[in-house]
């Protein structure tokens, strides 16, 4: 009977539903992240394309 | 000179972040009480909360640089709506990931379609709708004015998600930050964590913020200087 209402009086801990949401917070800031990363070093390959001069005559100027 | 200086603010930001998410784990989950009614996952608060409250700030950031990008055209207003809208999304996403995933054990559903979720969906939608403006307009010009006023006319949301637990009847708890926060609605020691939980997301928010607004610059001047990218948003005079 004591032990039954000990087990009452005890909130259910669901550490499972606690380790998913964190799990699911981290993925997704670490994805988001990595989208970063990887839009950055595009744009850096990109930009030291265009940084070379331009071979071809019909396209101007290197700037 | 300015993009080395604004690099070095996003690493001193990191680092703060980083520092301060550290403290915010170990209070968290070794100095937070346990909540007497819903158990341990009542953690997932300290996470959700700011998640939610980061995610309104962000789209007031939408809202007043597309004002400001309405009234004066000015690239810089849009690349700041632009990367405010996009983190934003990332946030209410998470918001309402957390919040999905903390109703399960607390409500014994994982969705119900009572105001505070349903309101909080829409936000999300009208936010997913700015940024696929934007990626599918016909010009990146025409897609910045069309994707603005979409930013100031889904702010309107944003004031309906956080009354509408004093609206409408609600199973969603009542706010525990802002106007309608009610004092001694939580624990000393909770609030205290709750709002260090805030500071450490705000650090995290505006470095990703700076970072994708200052990402957005680079591409658009790229897509200016390359004959063969698309073409920049806003030409050069």
């Amino acid at each position: 009977m004591l032990i039954t209402l000990l087990q009452a009086q005890t909130p259910p801990a669901n550490l499972s539903y606690l380790f998913a949401a964190f799990v699911v917070s981290w993925l997704v800031f670490f994805a988001y992240t990595f989208f970063i990363a990887r839009r950055q070093r595009d744009l850096e390959r990109r930009m030291r394309e265009l940084s070379q001069p331009r071979q071809s005559p019909d396209s101007g100027p290197a700037r | 000179m300015g993009y080395l200086r604004q690099q070095g603010l996003g690493q001193g930001l990191v680092a703060l972040g980083g520092l301060l998410m550290l403290v915010n784990l170990y209070l968290v989950f070794l100095v937070a009480p346990t909540d007497a009614v819903l158990g341990d996952v009542q953690r997932v608060f300290y996470f959700h909360v700011p998640l939610a409250v980061l995610s309104f700030l962000a789209f007031f950031f939408v809202f007043i640089a597309s004002l400001g990008f309405l009234a004066r055209r000015t690239p810089a207003w849009d690349h700041l709506a632009h990367a405010a809208g996009e983190v934003g999304v990332v946030l209410v996403t998470l918001a309402l990931l957390t919040g999905v995933i903390w109703a399960r054990p607390v409500w014994g559903v994982w969705w119900t379609w009572e105001p505070r979720l349903t309101t909080t969906l829409i936000l999300w939608l009208i936010y997913v709708a700015y940024l696929m403006v934007r990626a599918y307009a016909p010009n990146p010009a025409r897609g910045a004015v069309y994707a603005a006023v979409v930013g100031v006319v889904g702010f309107v949301d944003v004031p309906i998600v956080y009354y509408s637990v004093q609206w409408w009847r609600s199973i969603h708890p009542s706010p525990v930050v802002g106007p309608l926060a009610e004092a001694g609605a939580l624990e000393p020691v909770m609030l205290a964590i709750l709002l260090f939980s805030l500071l450490t997301f705000l650090v995290l928010f505006l470095h990703l913020l700076l970072l994708r607004a200052s990402l957005h610059r680079v591409e658009a001047w790229v897509k200016e200087q390359d004959p063969r990218g698309s073409p920049a948003p806003f030409p050069a005079n």
